[in-house]
């Protein structure tokens, strides 16, 4: 049982908490031990069991203000397994709030509200053995329970620590890198004989060079991590962790390294990350193709999506910068020339490829990216790889390419090679020029109007199956109506569905391109042969919010900001989840599911 | 009977696992040494209850320890550098120790008043040293004031020893107990015998009219560097009882052990210069001689501090060992004392090694 820690908002693997203490601690945060931290930006409410390799230990003394480390043999990074499993001593968790020492390959659910990892100064500076490290850990350990890495955090390595999922740090290693006379910042450390400047105006950078010594050192370090902390905790809170850290590693090899260790580990970020954010998600880097939100995103519209505005052109146009990208000034100009008479698919990097009913879902309206004019080749491989999987599962009778030369050209010269479709280029010099948009509208000559109806009924469908899973779209929504004009559709059953006819099924939310459910269209939902995302609750009736104890079982494909359909012998009720289905199985605090509507059964 | 306690049993299970990674561990090495040479041989200055003298160590190359054999000693190299197979006879013993003889004559003005010999093993092992080597080495020296033998405890006998006590020789059985803590020593150096069993070897050596000197060990893994400092100062206290002198020293990485290994994942540092001269200090008070002879100071593998002050710290131990004077730690400073203060307030089990 989780008593005394408790995850509050949650950033893909990060997460923004609070140790519950009589004075409580935000988490990513910065704890030391009791009597010796005395810098104010550290929680000293650490008190250590003590080491059963040196003696034999008794139950320790707990205080309800503090964090107590019960007794611990903590393994170092090099511990052979062997003399893991012989030594791993038993642990007890106590009432008061307890953590207890873990190494990555021992780690178990000992019921406590925080886990120390003991081999943390050894797997940190290490990328993959850092990743391996914490995701094995991680992965055993309940999900909402604290990670503590004690020892080794600095304002250049504590972001990427949140973003692994550690919650707790200390201020150790920047205490000592102080008193060996090095000065640490976000980008780095430099020998204090070295700078001729401070780069910082924390309280103890505010004294003249020549009298800041290895004390003021200490000072600043700590004050430069506490700042960080905040910055990373400000971050989560808006769900921008991953924008800041993409520039921010890159001051440092081995973060970097880490850093896209984790993004080759699909599983462990794509499990944490999000379905839809609301906050604007900055495409700067080449790491941003690596984004889970990005890939997922280029994966469901080639697997899941299903084109069904697919029987005539697919006109295929670069994206544009304001979004969504038919709001912008460009993509007007191309359907006034096109008219309609084809099926718009924008091609952007990084997300691949979006097709019209799918510009409102995340992250298809909310990236930014950087805008050159010229793709590298990684990104022309990677839209050139998605159209093409996009293209062989549609039926189109051609497609009109009306893309620069630079970049998309090539990317759909590359998809298109090896499908046997006629390819039509309509841009001679720029796309909005008037002999290019001339040519677009030869092009579609002739092109019967795809109808607004058809389009919209389109859109529902498309973003029901990029939510619910393949073909979604026609069996939970196959006989419905729909009302108000897009973004701002409402879907209601049609005379022949299982529910009321006219009755609310689902809305469209503007701002991230997802639907919303009801209970009749959950019950559409659980009535259709998609599968379901179910959560299993004790016999309550849910008002508001679904807490983790709550929950008998979930599936572990829920992911957060997924439409769930929540059932318990009593009630039956939909909506929104805000923790992953592993862990309101694993979890027994915190917010597992934001409830929209229920019905007791 | 009464049933094994879990206490016991753990015991057990964690030698087990100590043990076969060991035997792994050294099984890497495939090198080969030449029975006819002792492993090293130097000449030194050690304190001795007659006062300073000039030594002569031979480290004897016997086949090495049974027990490391078996496994061993977590942080203990030395068997990797044993003759393979085990066994060295008379005759090659007998022509290692004519080297170590040449040394001197090579190196010293005069003869030695203290000869050392250890075997990385056990020198009254009679599996390792036979009977007629060990009586060929004691006339070999009989005109010396003082040797030294190591010895595990299991060995050590009246019997043995007075084959030197017969011969004139002062004798000392050198033990190396690690520490007073039977849970550190079996548990961290994997070292199979008790605190008890140290104590009645002393006994023995008493009753053939030789004394003890002690070896601890500062800082074997998985202890913190205060718990290191700490296991230290307690077991010179308690050993400082049955021996007249205790040789406390700071583990180095040694080749093909289980603190390499450690070491090279970053798993393990050796201790701090400071915090030798500091459980120096702390025991200055005891009656007995207390001295430290740290290897590889300075080094990445051996006992260091920031890399500046490590030779001057390292002269204070010397100077130290010789005068048994404390005040001479208060001659040398240097600014990572303030880092090894840190490192002491904070380093726990769980987080170290706080620095390289």
């Amino acid at each position: 049982m989780t008593e005394h820690f408790e995850v509050l908002d949650r950033d893909g693997a990060a997460r923004h908490g609070e140790l519950r203490l009589p004075t409580p601690l935000e988490t990513p945060g910065l704890v030391g031990a009791v009597g010796v931290d005395d810098h104010d930006a550290v929680a000293a409410i650490l008190r250590d069991g003590g080491s059963e390799w040196r003696r034999e230990r008794s139950t320790p003394e707990t205080d309800p203000a503090e964090l107590t480390i019960l007794p611990h043999r903590a393994f170092p990074r090099g511990t052979d397994d062997r003399v893991m499993t012989a030594f791993d001593p038993p642990v007890t968790a106590l009432e008061d709030p307890t953590a207890a020492v873990v190494a990555p390959d021992t780690a178990a659910d000992h019921g406590v509200d925080a886990y120390v990892l003991a081999s943390a100064t050894g797997h940190v500076g290490h990328a993959r053995s850092f990743r391996e490290a914490i995701t094995a850990t991680r992965r055993a350990i309940p999900d909402d329970t604290a990670l503590y890495l004690p020892g080794v955090a600095t304002p250049g390595n504590v972001a990427l620590l949140a973003y692994a999922g550690v919650d707790l740090v200390d201020a150790d290693r920047a205490v000592i890198r102080g008193t060996q006379g090095r000065y640490l910042t976000p980008d780095g450390h430099r020998f204090l004989e070295d700078l001729e400047e401070l780069p910082c105006a924390c309280e103890a950078c505010q004294r003249p060079r020549d009298r800041f010594d290895r004390e003021a050192c200490v000072a600043h370090n700590v004050a430069a991590l506490d700042a960080e902390l905040r910055r990373v905790r400000e971050r989560i809170r808006t769900g921008r962790l991953r924008d800041y850290l993409e520039g921010q590693v890159r001051h440092d090899q081995w973060q970097t390294a880490a850093f896209r260790r984790f993004d080759q580990e699909w599983g462990y970020l794509e499990e944490r990350a999000p379905v839809f954010r609301t906050a604007e998600l900055a495409a700067t880097t080449a790491d941003a193709l690596h984004r889970p939100e990005i890939q997922r995103f280029a994966d469901r519209v080639t697997t899941r999506y299903v084109p069904r505005l697919d029987d005539g052109v697919a006109l295929l146009v670069p994206c544009s910068a304001r979004k969504p990208y038919s709001d912008s000034r460009s993509h007007r100009r191309f359907q006034d020339a096109a008219n309609y008479r084809a099926h718009v698919v924008s091609m952007t990097s990084p997300i691949g490829v979006v097709p019209t009913e799918l510009e409102l879902t995340y992250p298809a309206q909310h990236y930014d990216a950087a805008v050159t004019g010229t793709w590298t080749d990684d990104e022309i491989d990677f839209v050139g790889r998605v159209l093409e999987r996009y293209l062989a599962r549609a039926d189109y009778d051609r497609v009109v390419a009306h893309v620069p030369a630079a970049g998309y050209r090539p990317a759909v010269e590359g998809a298109t090679d090896a499908l046997d479709l006629e390819v039509t280029y309509t841009v001679a010099d720029h796309p909005t020029d008037e002999a290019s948009l001339a040519a677009l509208a030869d092009a579609l000559d002739g092109e019967p109007q795809i109808r607004v109806a058809d389009r919209e009924r389109a859109t529902v469908r498309a973003i029901a199956d990029y939510q619910f899973g393949e073909g979604a779209g026609d069996a939970v929504f196959g006989d419905c109506s729909l009302e108000g004009r897009h973004p701002k559709l409402r879907v209601l059953a049609g005379a022949d569905a299982p529910a009321e006819e006219g009755a609310l099924l689902a809305t469209l939310v503007p701002s991230y391109g997802l639907l919303a459910l009801t209970v009749a269209g959950a019950r559409a939902w659980v009535d259709s042969d998609v599968g379901v995302r179910r959560v299993h609750i004790d016999d309550f009736v849910p008002h508001g919010s679904v807490l983790a104890p709550g929950v008998v079982d979930a599936d572990e494909a829920i992911r957060v900001g997924d439409e769930v359909v929540v059932e318990g012998p009593s009630a039956l009720a939909v909506g929104r989840a805000t923790m992953h289905g592993a862990a309101m199985v694993e979890s027994s605090r915190g917010v597992a599911v934001d409830i929209r509507h229920t019905t007791e059964s | 009977m009464s049933e094994p306690t879990p206490e016991v049993y753990e015991r057990g299970r964690g030698m087990d696992a100590h043990n076969a990674v060991m035997r792994e561990v050294r099984a890497r090495n495939d090198q080969s040494y030449d029975p006819r040479e002792p492993t090293r041989v130097w000449l030194d200055e050690d304190n001795t209850p007659d006062g300073v003298v000039q030594s002569l160590t031979i480290i004897l190359n016997t086949g090495g320890c049974r027990w490391a054999r078996a496994g061993g000693c977590t942080m203990c190299g030395y068997v990797a550098e044993s003759v393979d197979g085990g066994s060295v006879d008379h005759d090659a013993l007998r022509a290692q120790i004519d080297a170590a003889l040449t040394h001197e004559q090579d190196h010293a003005d005069a003869p030695s008043p203290l000869v050392k010999i250890y075997t990385s093993g056990s020198f009254l092992d009679e599996r390792e040293v036979g009977a007629e080597t060990r009586a060929m080495i004691a006339d070999t020296f009989a005109d010396r004031d003082r040797i030294v033998v190591e010895s595990l405890p299991d060995f050590v006998d009246a019997a043995k020893l007075r084959d030197f006590r017969e011969v004139g020789l002062a004798t000392d059985v050198a033990i190396g107990l690690e520490t007073t803590s039977d849970r550190v020593r079996h548990d961290c150096v994997n070292k199979y015998f008790d605190f008890d069993d140290f104590v009645a070897a002393t006994e023995a050596a008493d009753a053939a009219g030789a004394g003890v000197k002690a070896y601890l060990l500062l800082k074997p893994p998985f202890l913190a560097e205060t718990d290191a400092i700490e296991d230290a100062v307690t077991s010179i206290r308690e050993c400082a009882r049955y021996c007249h002198t205790v040789s406390m020293n700071p583990c180095n990485v040694q080749s093909y052990t289980m603190v390499e290994d450690l070491h090279r994942a970053g798993g393990y540092r050796p201790p701090w210069l400071w915090s030798v001269a500091e459980i120096l200090e702390r025991t200055a008070d005891v009656d007995a001689i207390v001295v430290s002879d740290p290897v590889g100071h300075g080094s990445d593998r051996g006992p260091h501090n920031c890399g500046e002050c490590d030779d001057r710290v390292h002269t204070a131990i010397k100077d130290f060992n010789r005068r048994q004077d404390p005040s001479v730690f208060e001659e040398v400073e240097c600014a990572c004392e303030r880092t090894w203060d840190a490192v002491t307030a904070r380093e726990r089990g769980y987080n170290q090694p706080l620095t390289r």
